[in-house]
């Protein structure tokens, strides 16, 4: 036995099927929030987290993409065989973490196998055990053991059993030789070898696994498929269940928005009378406050969204939808596994495209990651409420519902459209001979986890809060002083007009005149300045410098709309007792004497930020996962483009 | 003729003889889908495809045209 020097830390690196427990494992270790789901391929990059293994051992824990094997066929799976594979890392010990689902344990055994011929330190994790005692199964582990050669430990990895004694077998792990299961070589004939090892895995399986019949995990999960997968109702049900979540989302959602709205303007205004007056008052009120309570009313209808996406992704539902979808998606160069990108671009672009990874043929992610950013994500939610609010009246019906709700509803359609005829176009524009498949495993149902549910809300919110936050508060900054300063005595002169005006005509009473004056001196401004100088490139859209600077600002996220608005028509605004809805719908255009949101304006904008790509993460994430400029670029114009256009269209038609 | 997947009715229970792909066998093999391993088909998606194998206790989708490249035993 040939037993090596230990060091004080070790490296466990968690390597196993698809969907076998792996993040739920590491999450339990870590005591980290990594994302977690119920289907193949939730994990699509390596994470990294620390633990204790015992008073003096530490430990780093790699969390992997989940593969079938050690051949990958797509960019998740190569992630994980390029790190198993890179010899590179001398600094500590490792541990190969074998995580397998033992209610099949078959199946999972195959990559085990492998990995211990290829002479790995390995330690085999039975995850699953639950699932294995509800399905009347009992495994012997000690045979089980004996006849693999390496350490076992028993695990529910959602209850967190077995994580102590997983511990416990680490700390105290010795590195020996193991005996080759399948001495043939892997390389020569992989299929063979293959062969080999099951026709090994089954004697074993005969010899350690005792059960009664078919599983009744997978008999439920038939039964349920009978409804969730049928040609008819599957596809009823699936449409319910988006409207379900529309439905909460923008109706159930406008009371607790309601609250926070009133709650900011009141604790604006509590601010504004107890902080002295001067600068850092108005910076604070109108700057940052505005341009916070802006985005913070948002924040149920964001909960909302991710606790149904976390729902659906905990149920095994998602992969039941690939299946319905894919033959639709297929005629568009897509792929059913398409569908999981897309529908997380509901929530945000950026996880949505990575998660494209899962998707083997090149051609059908490239289409995927390009389409996906055109699907109305979380932060435009607060941009089309604003609009909507603000050009439909509440009351007006359309063939009985609410019309804010269609037009809603309707830009979503439209986005999703616009994804599947752009799919659609490039599917001829781009080349490829690879063949593809929908080979892929639908998981049993589970119960969602609520605990697992609320905290993925919290994450996202707080995310969404901290991250658009940072992003908000930082231009709402930029903003104020942008649009409260400018060159030269142009500001100054403006107050010194109506000074004038005011001592040669005494009567007048100077409150009328305080939003006038405002607006004179913000067309003065840096920002008024910046405005102008785009606005007759988006004059024909209907857009006037004001939103002109939104547009500029929203680069950097798209929320950044309603902060910039709510910054920009609060500078000045002594009384603060406006939403900024109500304070957008009495502004005037100083030339033309008009309305500013007319409809006309306001359909127009809403196009213009249902195809425009105003994200700056997303083309990150696009030239990362490209892994060059050139398609992001692309995206960039094409998006540009459509927006422009179309916004174009739809402000000629209405006006 | 041989009998491929594609030719199976829902319900079927057959035997995998023969599969005509290389990579296609190297996935199916690594998802537990072997030669000699019972299949049983349950579900067939409007259209005609894809279609919902039972592998032991796994479920796995599977497209028309790799299902016409599995040669079956009935
Ligand atoms: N019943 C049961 N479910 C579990 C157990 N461990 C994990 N799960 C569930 O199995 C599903 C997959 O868990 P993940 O931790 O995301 O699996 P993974 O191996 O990281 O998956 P990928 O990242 O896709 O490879 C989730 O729905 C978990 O809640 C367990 O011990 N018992
Ligand atoms: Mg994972």
């Amino acid at each position: 036995m040939e037993v090596v020097e230990k060091k004080e830390k070790v490296r466990l690196v968690l390597v196993g099927n698809p969907n076998s427990g792996k993040s739920t494992l590491f999450n339990a270790l870590t005591g980290l929030n990594q994302r977690i789901g119920n289907f193949p391929g939730v994990t699509v990059e390596k994470k990294i987290g620390n633990l204790n293994l015992s008073k003096n051992k530490k430990a780093e824990v790699i969390d992997l993409p989940g593969t079938y094997s050690l051949s990958p066929r797509s960019e998740d799976e190569r992630v994980t065989f390029e790190y198993l594979t890179n010899n590179n890392r001398n600094d500590l010990d490792e541990i190969v973490v074998i995580v397998a689902d033992a209610s099949s344990l078959k199946r999972n055994l195959l990559l085990a196998t492998q990995l211990i011929d290829l002479e790995y330190p390995t330690i085999l994790v039975l995850n699953m055990m639950d699932i294995v005692e509800l399905n009347k199964q009992s495994i012997d582990v000690q045979q089980l053991e004996k006849e693999l050669g390496i350490p076992i430990v028993p695990m529910n990895a959602r209850l967190g059993k077995g994580v102590d004694q997983l511990k416990e077998r680490l700390a105290n792990f010795s590195y020996q030789k193991v005996k080759k299961i399948v001495e043939k070589h892997e390389e020569k004939d992989p299929l063979d070898n293959t062969i080999e090892r099951f026709n090994w895995i089954k004697k074993v399986i005969a010899k350690t696994v005792k059960s009664e019949g078919p599983a009744k995990t997978a008999e439920t999960t038939k039964k349920i498929d009978s409804v969730f997968t049928h040609s008819v109702w599957g596809f009823v049900i699936f449409l319910f269940i988006l409207f379900l979540i529309f439905q909460a989302i923008f109706s159930w959602s406008t009371y607790p928005m309601d609250w926070i709205e009133n709650g900011f303007m009141v604790f604006g205004n509590l601010l504004a009378e107890t902080l002295p007056q001067g600068v850092l008052n108005d910076l604070l009120v109108d700057g940052v406050l505005a341009g916070l309570g802006g985005i913070i009313i948002f924040i149920p209808q964001i909960a909302l969204l991710f606790m149904f996406i976390a729902i659906l992704e905990d149920t095994g539902y998602l992969s039941r939808v690939s299946y319905l979808t894919d033959t639709i998606l297929k005629r568009f160069g897509l792929n059913g596994r398409s569908i999981i990108p897309l529908l997380g671009g509901a929530a945000c672009a950026v996880p949505a495209i990575m998660s494209a990874r899962t998707i083997a043929n090149k051609k059908e992610r490239l289409l995927t990651i390009f389409v996906t950013p055109l699907i109305s994500c979380s932060a435009r939610i607060p941009v089309y409420t604003l609009l909507i609010a603000l050009i439909i009246p509440a009351e007006k019906q359309f063939l009985g519902f609410n019309l804010q709700g269609v037009v809603m509803m309707a830009l979503y359609l439209l986005g999703f459209v616009a994804a599947l005829v752009t799919a659609w176009v490039m599917k001829y524009w781009v080349k490829s001979e690879e063949r593809s498949h929908f080979i892929m495993e639908l998981p049993i149902y589970r119960m969602p986890r609520w605990k697992n549910v609320g905290m993925t809300i919290l994450n996202k919110v707080k995310v969404f809060l901290f991250e658009a936050g940072k992003i908000i508060i930082a231009i709402s900054i930029i903003l104020w002083v942008l649009s409260s300063y400018g060159p030269g005595e142009k500001m100054a002169q403006v107050d010194h007009k109506f000074e004038q005006m005011f001592s040669e005509n005494p009567h007048l009473n100077k409150e009328d005149y305080s939003d006038q004056i405002a607006s004179e001196k913000l067309e003065e401004s840096y920002a008024g300045h910046i405005g102008k100088f785009i606005e007759p490139a988006i004059r024909p859209l209907g857009f006037d410098w004001k939103i002109g600077i939104a547009v500029v600002t929203s680069f950097a996220a798209r929320e950044v709309f309603v902060g910039t608005m709510a910054t920009l028509y609060s500078v000045g605004d002594e009384e603060n007792t406006e939403s900024i809805r109500g304070k957008m719908a009495k502004a005037i255009n100083s030339t033309t004497g008009e309305k500013v949101y007319t409809k006309a304006t306001g359909y127009s904008l809403l196009i213009f930020y249902a195809f425009a790509l105003q994200c700056m993460a997303t083309v990150a994430i696009v030239v990362k996962e490209t892994g060059g400029w050139k398609w992001p670029i692309i995206q960039l114009v094409y998006m540009g483009a459509l927006a422009y256009f179309s916004s174009l269209l739809v402000f000629q038609w209405f006006s | 003729m041989t009998k491929t997947l594609a030719d199976c009715k829902i319900g079927d229970t057959v035997t995998l003889t023969k599969v005509l792909d290389k990579q296609l066998t190297i996935q199916l093999y690594s998802m537990g889908c072997i030669l000699g391993e019972e299949i049983t088909l349950e579900r067939i998606a409007p259209f005609g495809e894809p279609m919902i194998i039972r592998v032991e206790d796994s479920f796995i989708s599977i497209r028309k045209d790799d299902a016409e490249k599995m040669e079956i035993n009935a």
